[in-house]
């Protein structure tokens, strides 16, 4: 177990800044996930740390010793590829030994690691199967086991689930969730999936075009993020996003008012501002915003409708389910506290 | 209607075929009459000899003719030198197509795009250099000559086959290895070399085959009999006007041979697929 901590770092590809100064740390066995759209720079970020990037600018520390000069190997980190990446050639038994191999451990430490580690993971039976003789999960199972029988510091994982069909993603984030749990070594994911992040993480960092926009708890990001990508990025169905001007202790948007906390202080009358809502935290009522129902989506215990102020589309989301048409005239209510306001120019939240 | 196309398709399929198998065939089918008709009959014009006889491999064998004096340690010569170009040019080109494909080291492109114009100038036109070359070296009648000769020849070749079928391997494999603490060293050996069988096989046959079948380059290079391979002993059959037809397609039919049982003692390691499993494509 130990800590990691980046300190003002960059990564440039030639001309391209694709890290620009990211400084976090991360705790001693904590779960950190970096989320962001494609091309955001998490993955170079996990790769750097791994050691399979150049640090251009910066320094990146575990246990408090600088790494940047390090080998990937003399890092003391695991990590665990989008691809699995197994040795086609080797047994899931040698691929499981194969760092142990390399450093020469002997062969009762390494069969009983091993052991060890295909019992976590639920691979006893497979132990002598080649790669190509397992599914997709049982590779990603082979791929963490590979990963713990190293007993590293620090584990990463690189999109380990993207490519798995839905429902297997659905059990292996448990699964490895469950892991973390019960071997306690930090680790750091990288993931472009927000709900993966959401019920994985102990801390979430979000990140967008090589920065970080906000780290925080998931719940901390979902209830109060900090400018407006984040409050998109975060959440599905996605909030939903108005362009209005306040109004005393309201913001003016597509000719309705919608009540905003009167606590909000860093409004200003008549200020140009995005009004925010989630999905969730609208209700149905039988007064209030006029809406018009225009797709019915049931889902079982939720129900989610597509809805149409004038030109704009609305998100609702509801427990059990409704007995609404499309075409049918709504009205929609919701607590001004759970309202967000942020500012039209900065997209900062206000 | 699909069973129609089907059958359409295989005929136009057969149509192509048998007249490739047919040309391709007659030359052997040549030989091997040659080679089992007695010496007055050889050119009889007969489609099957009345009498086919093994006499004349048995004369070869028993090296029963002015021509045949050498051939044991001629066949030798052919084996030697061919396996040790086989050998040597993997060596070369695996060894370039590692440094150049998975460890990208720098010029790696230079050395791919001067390994392609080397087969601008045809091996011909540097017969002359390459005798030159090997009389600097005083290496003129010797078998490293053609040796060095035959590789330099195959390489450039090899390594871009080489180069091109590890770019196909998952670069994640050695990230993967890199991690779990492996040298570049151990990765060529542990990680590299194993998913490459298929195509170190096809191109050390390439090579070998080169070496066993060349002509020019033996008949420039070695000059006494007992150094020359039988390929080109095969050739000193028509310095007479009696040429022996009969032994000559016997010995050339005998020197065929050994391409054959090599291509199928090798061909199941020509297998694809050898990588399924390791990623996710």
């Amino acid at each position: 177990m130990a800590s990691v901590s980046f300190h003002n770092i960059y990564k440039n590809f030639g001309d391209v800044k694709v890290i620009r100064c990211i400084s976090f740390d991360i705790q001693d066995g904590e779960f950190v996930v970096l989320v962001g759209p494609s091309g955001c720079g998490k993955s170079t970020l996990l790769r750097m740390l791994a050691g399979l990037e150049d640090i251009s600018a910066g320094e990146i520390q575990i246990d408090g010793r600088v790494i940047n000069e390090f080998e990937s190997k003399d890092r003391d980190i695991a990590m665990v590829f989008q691809s699995y990446a197994l040795y086609p050639h080797m047994t899931v038994r040698e691929n499981m030994a194969f760092s142990l191999r390399l450093r020469k451990a002997d062969v009762r430490t390494t069969e009983e690691r091993v052991t060890n580690a295909a019992r976590i993971l639920n691979l006893d039976k497979l132990l002598d199967r080649f790669p190509r003789e397992l599914s997709g999960g049982q590779r990603q199972r082979v791929a963490m086991g590979r990963a713990i029988v190293r007993d590293p510091k620090v584990f990463l994982f690189d999109e380990p689930l993207s490519n798995l069909d839905a429902k297997l993603r659905v059990a292996m984030r448990a699964e490895i969730k469950a892991l973390h749990q019960r071997l306690k070594t930090t680790t750091v994911y990288v993931t472009h999936d927000q709900i993966e992040a959401m019920t994985m993480a102990d801390r979430i960092v979000v990140m967008q075009n090589g920065i970080v926009e906000q780290i925080g708890t998931p719940l901390e990001l979902f209830d109060r993020p900090c400018n407006l990508f984040v409050a998109q990025f975060i959440g599905s169905p996605a909030m939903n996003v108005l362009k209005g001007t306040v109004q005393g202790s309201y913001v003016h948007a597509l000719e309705t008012k919608w009540q905003i906390n009167s606590n909000i202080t860093t409004v200003s009358e008549g200020q140009q501002v995005y009004f925010g809502i989630r999905p969730s935290d609208l209700s149905l009522a039988s007064s209030g915003i006029a809406a018009k129902v225009v797709v019915v989506e049931p889902t079982g215990a939720e129900t989610e409708l597509l809805l149409q102020i004038g030109e704009q589309s609305i998100t609702l989301v509801m427990h059990g389910r409704t007995s609404v048409n499309p075409d049918d005239i709504v009205y929609l209510q919701f607590d001004p506290n759970k309202a967000h306001v942020f500012d039209l120019s900065s997209e900062q939240r206000l | 209607m699909t069973s129609w196309k089907k059958i359409s398709s295989e005929a136009k399929l057969l149509l192509i075929g048998i007249p490739v198998l047919i040309w391709t065939l007659f030359p052997i089918y040549h030989m091997v009459l040659f080679s089992i008709s007695p010496r007055d009959t050889a050119t009889s014009g007969r489609i099957w000899p009345e009498n086919p006889t093994l006499q004349n491999f048995n004369i070869v064998f028993k090296r029963d003719h002015f021509y045949l004096d050498h051939f044991w340690t001629q066949l030798g010569n052919s084996f030697v030198i061919a396996i040790t170009v086989g050998a040597l040019t993997l060596f070369i080109a695996t060894s370039a197509a590692f440094a150049i494909s998975r460890l990208k080291v720098r010029g790696g492109r230079t050395v791919m795009n001067l390994a392609l114009v080397t087969y601008f100038i045809p091996a011909a036109f540097l017969a002359v250099p390459m005798y030159k070359t090997m009389g600097v070296y005083g290496l003129l009648n010797n078998h490293w000559a053609l040796i060095f000769a035959m590789v330099t020849i195959a390489s450039p070749y090899c390594i871009w086959v080489l180069k091109q079928a590890s770019d196909k391997l998952p670069y994640e494999l050695d990230e993967a290895a890199r991690m779990d603490g492996a040298t570049p060293l151990q990765l060529f050996w542990m990680v590299y070399l194993p998913l490459m069988v298929p195509s170190l096989v096809a191109v050390g046959t390439y090579a070998l085959l080169l070496a066993w079948n060349e002509y020019l380059y033996a008949f420039l290079l070695l000059s006494k009999d007992s150094d020359v391979t039988l390929a080109v002993a095969l050739g000193h059959f028509l310095s007479a006007d009696d040429s022996p037809w009969e032994l000559l397609m016997a010995t050339g039919l005998l020197y065929a041979l050994p391409p054959v049982a090599f291509y199928y003692i090798f061909k199941r390691y020509m297998v694809s697929g050898l990588t399924d499993g390791s990623v996710k494509s």
